[in-house]
């Protein structure tokens, strides 16, 4: 059997600094898998590197048995490995419905010409485009809006429409960068909902970045803990709770007589 | 009836309009106003395809000149006669296959976008590695090669002395022609999923990317049409004012084209159109304040240049009054138009 993701020891150094060293990491098919650490951990870079938007320094990452380091973001996306992003990278002059249409171009297969002169090949596959489109936004609650800007959406709904976007593309891995990021508690708990139904309609595998400690150890299945670039720890969501390397990391040297209820065993 | 079906009715209606407007002036109107004419659809196509890359794809780019010129100088070099240029070319004799080619008009100006398009795809590499100011003053670098090559390179182009006495071949039907087609085939290609992802890429290229659209592939494919439209074009000018040198294809052109589709709006095809109407026509009309005005208890004497300042005091007018252009981004639409006059009726 081919792997199904790996990042095998990679390192990304900026400079003289080190943002991300040996981390490695495999995912399953159908796992959802979070990524925490403070700010400026190298979360962000990590993802980065996956999608190609940098090279690393050392390391490779594998995809379905291909070695992808270092390919283009654009075809890191069109082999199936869909982003979102930290802070919100809509095409805001575009309708909500354009911009998850724009998910759709790369499976184009009549050429710009046939576009050009309106021909029915080309007419056929933009009316299939539109439905499908359609179809992602009634999946995330946004139908009603598809004619509105995209600038125009309140917080919550850009960020699902950003979802909906990366879901368009037709990804078998879903990177989701701070998905609950501004959010209130209830549109965190609909969010967390709304990924796990994702996650079994598409056969996703979910691999995401969060601050929201509630939300990431009710959601994920297994948890990576970065500090400083470095991978810290590993494990359920009940053992990272218990980790005296993640607690230090997050709240810094707890009292020699400390220790958390949760954490007796 | 659906929209779809309106759509195409109005459509039709105003081109058949648009040709029997045509028809009276090629019939009626003096050669004043059939030149004018000419200048505005030859404009209309200029704008609009270079409207294309600058306000579809929002790259700023400085070379539209270098792709007209390429365009011109082909085209005059296919129609002219060989015995003509055979006594035009006094400095130094004309390359060879040049010397005995005579093309009909239709394949000259085909050949003028082609090789404009070849040129653009040459220079593309470079050009496509960099972005914003970096990528206006390499564009703005190509245009000034090609105006350059135009004045050396003498057994090509005739050097300063130009090209003269072309046939007139362009007239009202060539000319309208090209700008319909040209307005329908751009507006198709903008409104596609290629349009899409160009826009995409126009609004945030790093997002594009990370959505499958490969950047390059679509701002080559915009440039590619964009040159292709603005070399037939040059071709078409070439045998309207049936002269060409180099001095006509300076900066000063895409300074020309840049303001029109600024002031009818960056990234609005209808936007072009208008801005290129505006130029063409509103150049002309002001002439009259060039000359002597007696308004009975005053006289103005005619101050040549004048023009110029009434030209650049409305420019100043509409950028105060609209900020991004008379149309902004918005395209013209019979939805809006319908709705504007249901609602004139009303009011």
């Amino acid at each position: 059997m081919v792997t199904f993701f790996k990042l095998d020891r990679l390192v990304m150094q900026f400079g003289g600094l080190t943002a991300v060293s040996d981390f490695s990491l495999e995912l399953h098919p159908g796992e959802l898998v979070g990524l925490i650490g403070p700010n400026g951990a190298g979360k962000t870079t990590v993802f980065n590197l996956i999608v190609g938007f940098l090279t690393p320094t050392s390391g490779q990452v594998f995809w379905l048995g291909e070695d992808v380091t270092g390919l283009p973001p654009q075809h890191i996306t069109a082999r199936g490995i869909a982003r979102t992003f930290q802070n919100i990278r809509l095409f805001t002059d575009m309708t909500v419905l354009e911009n998850v249409m724009v998910s759709l171009h790369h499976k184009m297969r009549a050429h710009f010409w046939q576009a050009m002169l309106g021909l029915p090949q080309y007419r056929r596959e933009d009316r299939r485009i539109h439905e499908e489109a359609m179809g992602f936004l009634q999946e995330l609650g946004l139908a009603h809006l598809a004619e509105e800007k995209a600038s125009s959406l309140p917080y919550g709904q850009q960020r699902r429409l950003e979802i909906a976007r990366a879901l368009a593309t037709h990804p078998r891995l879903l990177l989701l960068d701070e998905p609950a990021a501004g959010m209130n508690p209830q549109e965190t708990q609909e969010l967390a909902g709304l990924i796990r139904s994702l996650r079994s309609k598409y056969d996703l595998t979910v691999f995401l970045i969060e601050h929201d400690m509630k939300f990431v150890m009710g959601l994920c299945e297994r948890i990576k803990v970065l500090d400083y670039g470095v991978t810290i720890a590993e494990g359920t969501p009940q053992q990272i709770q218990c980790n005296p390397e993640v607690i230090k990391a997050y709240l810094g040297e707890p009292k020699p007589a400390g220790g958390t209820e949760t954490c007796s065993k | 009836m659906d929209r779809e079906n309106r759509n195409v009715i109005l459509n039709t209606l105003s081109i058949l309009i648009l040709l029997g407007v045509l028809f009276l002036f090629h019939r009626y109107g003096s050669l004043y106003q059939i030149r004018i004419l000419n200048n505005m659809a030859i404009f209309i196509t200029l704008a609009v395809s270079y409207n294309l890359v600058n306000g579809i794809c929002g790259q700023l780019h400085l070379g539209p000149n270098a792709f007209i010129t390429i365009g011109a100088y082909t085209a005059a070099l296919l129609t002219m006669a060989p015995a003509k240029k055979q006594m035009l070319f006094i400095i130094q004799p004309l390359i060879w296959p040049f010397t005995v080619v005579h093309a009909p008009f239709l394949l000259a100006i085909l050949a003028g976008g082609v090789a404009a398009t070849v040129f653009a795809f040459l220079i593309s590499f470079p050009v496509f590695r960099v972005r914003g100011d970096y990528l206006a003053i390499v564009t703005l670098g190509f245009g000034e090669v090609v105006r350059v090559l135009c004045n050396a390179w003498q057994s090509l182009t005739n050097g300063p002395l130009g090209l003269k006495d072309l046939e007139p071949y362009t007239n009202l039907w060539w000319s309208w022609g090209v700008a319909v087609f040209t307005i329908v085939a751009i507006t198709k290609l903008i409104n596609s999923s290629y349009g899409r992802a160009m826009k995409a890429i126009r609004e945030d290229e790093v997002a594009a990317k990370a959505m499958g659209i490969d950047p390059f592939r679509h701002l080559l494919l915009a440039f590619l049409v964009s040159a292709f439209f603005s070399g037939v074009a040059g071709a078409l000018l070439a045998h309207l004012i049936t002269t060409i040198s180099p001095t006509l294809f300076t900066f000063i052109f895409t300074f020309n084209l840049l303001s029109i589709i600024v002031i009818g709006g960056l990234g609005s095809t209808s936007g072009a159109v208008i801005g290129a109407v505006l130029f063409a026509w509103g150049g002309e009309a002001l002439r009259v304040v060039e000359s002597q005005i007696d308004l009975g208890f005053v006289k103005i004497p005619g101050i040549p240049g004048m023009r110029m300042v009434i030209f650049s005091i409305l420019l100043m007018v509409v950028i105060i009054f609209a900020r991004r252009g008379i149309m902004g981004r918005n395209e013209f639409s019979w939805d809006w138009l319908l709705a504007k006059m249901r609602r004139g009726q009303k009011g």
